[in-house]
Parts: structure tokens; sequence; C-alpha cells
């Protein structure tokens, strides 16, 4: 617990948070623009359609925070003081990927803050917004599975990972179903589509390709996506030089 | 005693380079220096010794564990990097409870407190680490050692940066522990800090041991090197022309008023060297080995490799 505090405390640096919430927060902006004066039947569609196509805005916010959970420490030299604590390699990997999906998640919070705040000042109903939330909260889960491992075994953590998101997530899912399947976000959009009452069928179809509808089936692959990260980075602390 | 840490066949390279190279050392209670120029290999094996390195060939082992496989070690050892890097937005106080608390240390705060007292930094202990000087940052990250009460200390370079007053105050804090029964390894490549520090030094060039013992012992084995003796005093012109038929002397030097004599048998020479006065009227003020102090010891060692 400890440990997880310590890298959470780290990653919530007062100046990346800001700006990080700034990018999370791209969809409530386009959100607030395109309501103002959208009919009352329009805007829940508005809203999922914004938050699905935008959400990427939020996936690069939490690939920045994230890949820096021990990146930052490797990188800064301070690895020695957690490494060297007895501290079993598994519980150090759990303890870092629960500090990047909490940090994750606060970014989540924000975003989906912001899409609210952007329905009420645009004089809309804001319960349009919650199921938001697990959309947002869903990917902190999968994208922190991933991004923390990522940024402790790659220096260049960042650019891979934008390589995931925008190459592989954004384009190349459209046309492979396989990669669709493994899309972080096509999984986190699938347990969303089971609580928003308003989506467009045949937009949901064009965004989750192939991946069905379900929040169970959808909390089932996050959990496996989740297990998959913690032992590689599991594996990676155990087995590979920590500076 | 037996060895906290036993180093086997130890080699460590990154891709070509080979860092440490075949390394098999033990090392006990007391203070060892480990000796060596930039770039000998001295932080590469204090790494791999922590586990923060795997062996790329051979094996480390404390109390008979292997850090890489066996995390409870870590209540028992500790180390002080080299680089400057703390939490640069934590005070002093703060960086060792959190080292406190990772280590499971009963009353954390009150250890933190204890550590940072013992290194006199606890007039700064609110102070954040990034505002402190290089020295400052040495003792807290020493203090960040000491608060789980460690058995086993590396300490890479641990004097860098501090003044002559807290060098002289950290050396004798390291001396203590040393006399506590503890295993405390300091690397330095400052020699007169080994030679104050640590009773068996350990020399490192180019990735390999070069010498291990006391500075005396590694003078003493290197028998192919002759001892330098320097004599003060009047008629060192006379003097120098009967050593130069006295048996084993390979080398006189007239230095202005001294003569340096290099000898292949030092004995010999001091029993020689009155009788030598005597018989020429030479009045000796001085005589005194030239060679033995840790710098030429460490010289010879160097050009000999």
């Amino acid at each position: 617990m400890t440990l997880a505090v310590h890298l959470y405390k780290r990653l919530m640096r007062r100046g990346r948070l800001i700006g990080l919430l700034i990018l999370s927060s791209v969809p409530a902006g386009v959100i607030w623009l395109s309501t103002f004066e959208a009919d009352t039947d329009e805007i829940a569609g508005l809203y999922t359609s914004i938050l699905a196509t935008l959400g990427f805005s939020y996936a690069i916010a939490v690939l920045i925070l994230t890949a820096a959970t021990l990146r930052e420490e490797r990188d800064g030299g301070t690895l020695p003081y957690i490494y060297m604590r007895p501290i079993g390699r598994f519980q150090m990997a759990l303890s870092s990927v629960v500090a990047g999906t909490a940090a994750a998640l606060t970014l989540a919070v924000g975003g989906w803050l912001a899409s609210a705040i952007a329905l009420l000042i645009s004089g809309n109903d804001i319960s349009i917004a919650m199921p938001g939330i697990i959309l947002f909260a869903a990917a902190a889960v999968g994208y922190a599975a991933i991004f923390v491992p990522l940024g402790y075994l790659v220096p260049r953590s960042i650019l891979v990972g934008l390589g995931y998101i925008i190459v592989v997530e954004s384009i190349l899912a459209f046309f492979v179903t396989g990669l669709a399947q493994i899309s972080i976000w096509r999984i986190s959009l699938s347990i969303y589509a089971d609580f928003a009452t308003v989506w467009d069928g045949q937009e949901a179809g064009d965004m989750l390709g192939p991946v069905a509808i379900g929040a169970g089936g959808g909390v089932v692959k996050l959990t496996v996506v989740l297990v998959l990260g913690l032992i590689a980075l599991t594996q990676a602390l155990r087995r590979r030089d920590a500076i | 005693m037996s060895d906290s840490i036993v180093v086997s066949e130890l080699s460590k390279w990154f891709g070509p380079k080979v860092a440490v190279s075949e390394v098999t050392i033990g090392f006990g209670p007391g203070v060892t220096g480990l000796l060596g120029p930039n770039g000998a290999g001295k932080t590469t094996l204090m790494r791999v010794i922590a586990g923060l390195q795997k062996p790329s060939q051979g094996s480390v082992t404390i109390h008979g564990m292997d850090p890489r496989k066996d995390v409870s070690i870590y209540k028992d050892i500790a180390l002080v990097p080299e680089d400057e890097a703390v939490y640069e937005r934590l005070t002093a106080l703060q960086f060792v409870e959190l080292a406190a608390k990772l280590a499971k240390a009963s009353d954390p705060r009150g250890r933190a407190r204890a550590a940072l007292d013992t290194v006199e930094m606890l007039g700064d202990a609110d102070r954040r680490v990034g505002g402190f000087s290089k020295g400052m940052r040495q003792r807290t990250k020493v203090a960040a050692a000491l608060v789980s009460d460690p058995d086993v200390l590396l300490l890479d370079e641990p004097l860098n940066g501090a003044d002559p007053v807290q060098r002289a105050k950290l050396i004798d804090l390291f001396h203590e522990l040393g006399d506590q029964g503890r295993t405390v390894v300091v690397s330095s490549h400052v020699l007169s800090e080994v030679e104050r520090m640590a009773e068996r030094v350990v020399a490192m060039v180019d990735g390999r041991l070069a010498a291990v013992g006391s500075v005396a012992d590694i003078r003493g084995a290197m028998t192919d090197v002759p001892r330098q003796i320097f004599i003060e005093g009047k008629g060192m012109r006379q003097l120098a022309s009967a050593l130069m038929a006295t048996e084993g002397v390979v080398g006189v030097h007239l230095e202005r008023d001294r003569l340096r004599v290099a000898a292949s048998d030092a004995r010999a020479v001091s029993h020689a060297l009155p009788k030598l006065a005597l018989a020429n009227s030479v009045s000796l003020s001085r005589v005194e080995p030239a060679d033995e102090s840790l710098e030429s010891v460490f010289r010879y060692i160097v050009e000999g490799s």
C-alpha cells in the first residue's frame, strides 16, 4: 500500500495533472460546442458519438501518465530506493498497476466531469452523461494494465503507446477483426454500450466492429488484460536489470 | 568470521563491453574499501551485489541468499547509490520515512528522525531534498540507508560533495558501523579517503580484481616492484656511492638533499644503512618508505595491470 500511494502521489504532479486533464477533456469541449442548439432528442446520441470517437484523447492522456509510473523511477535513478526493499516482485507490480489505474481513474473522473459540465452549461440533462463514467473507468483499468508494464520495459514507451492507440486502435482495428477484439477502447465501449440507452445501432456497430456489446464479456476481457499485464511486469521486475 | 557477501566467478557485460570480469571475493564484517579509477567496474560490482543487475555469469549471495531470487534479504541490505537521484519534492524526513515504511520498519517516523540525527541532518528534516547541496543529499541518502538498520551496507562514493568536516564525520560513522560488526563496503576513487576509511582494500582495474588486502599486505606482495626509500641528511653524495655497492640496492637517485633508494631487499638495506653512515661520516636525519601509501601502491597496480 505504501508503495502504491508513493507512486500515485508521484504521478499526480500538479503541472502534469492539469495538462492531462485538459487533454482528457477534449471530448467535453466538442460536446459543449455541438450540443448548444441541438434538439433534445439528438443530444444523447451526440454525446455518445463524440465520446466514442474522440475518446482517444483520453487514451493518450492515460498513456502519458501511466507509462511514467515506473519509467520515471528508472530514468530518474530512484528505482533502487523501492527495488531494494523486502517487497515481492508481484506485490511491486500490483502496487504499480494499482497506482497507475488510480491515476488514470483520476483523469477519468476529470474527463467525465468535464463532459457532464459541458452538457450542463449548454442547458441539457446531466443524466445523459452518467454512463460515460463507466466508459472512462473501464478504459482506465485496461490502459493502465498495458501502459504501466510498457513504461517499465520500453524506453520510448510513449512513442510505442501512441503507435498502439493511433495506428492499431484507431486505424487497423477497423479493418482487422482480431485487432478490434484486443482494442482496449472497443472493449470499454462494449461495456459502456450496455449502459448507454441511446446509441445508434448502426454507429455502435461501426465503432465496435466484431466486439459484442455486453458488460460481462467486457469485464472478463479487461480482467484478462489486467492479469497479463501483471504477469508481464512481475516477470520483467524479476528478470531484467533494474537499472 | 565468515563472509556476509560471497561473489563467485562474477562477470557482467553490456553487449560487447565487459564491466566486471571473473571476480571472486568475499566481504565480511568491518569496512572494506572498493578502490579503482573511474570505469573500473566498482559501481557495476556494487549494483550486481545489490541485486539491481543480474550477473551475466557467476553468482552473488548475501547471507547465503541470492538477492535476485529472495527479496527478504533486503531487510538486511542497503545501498547508497552513486548518482544524485533523490525524490526532489519530498522533504528529508519524508524521504527517509518512506524508506523506513518500504522496509516495513516499526515506528518509521521515529526511526527516520533518528537516522537523520545520525548524519546531522535533523535540523533540515523539513526542507525539500531538491534544494539540498550535493553533500546534504549524500547524507540524506546515507540516513535512508541506515533507517532499516541493515547488516550489509553498500556505499557507492558516499563522500562525493561532502565538505571536509562532514567527510570526517561520515568516515567516523562508517568506522563505527564496521566496529558494530556490520559489513560495510565503500567505493571511492579518492585514495586518501579509502586509506582513512578501510582496513581492507579491494582494488579493481578494468573490471578485474587487481589486489585485495591491507595496504601493507598488498605492497608486501609486490615482490617484483623494488621498494622505494627516502633518506635525508648530510653527505648524501658519499652515501649514494656507498649504497650503490650494497647488496639489495637496485638504484639510487640523488634528489637535491635527499636520496631515493630502490631496493629489492629493503630489510638488507635497513641493516646496512647505519654501518654505511658511520663508515662514511654521514649524518642521517630521516629514513622513510616512499611508496607504502595507498597512492603509491595503487599506482603500481594500475601501471602493472
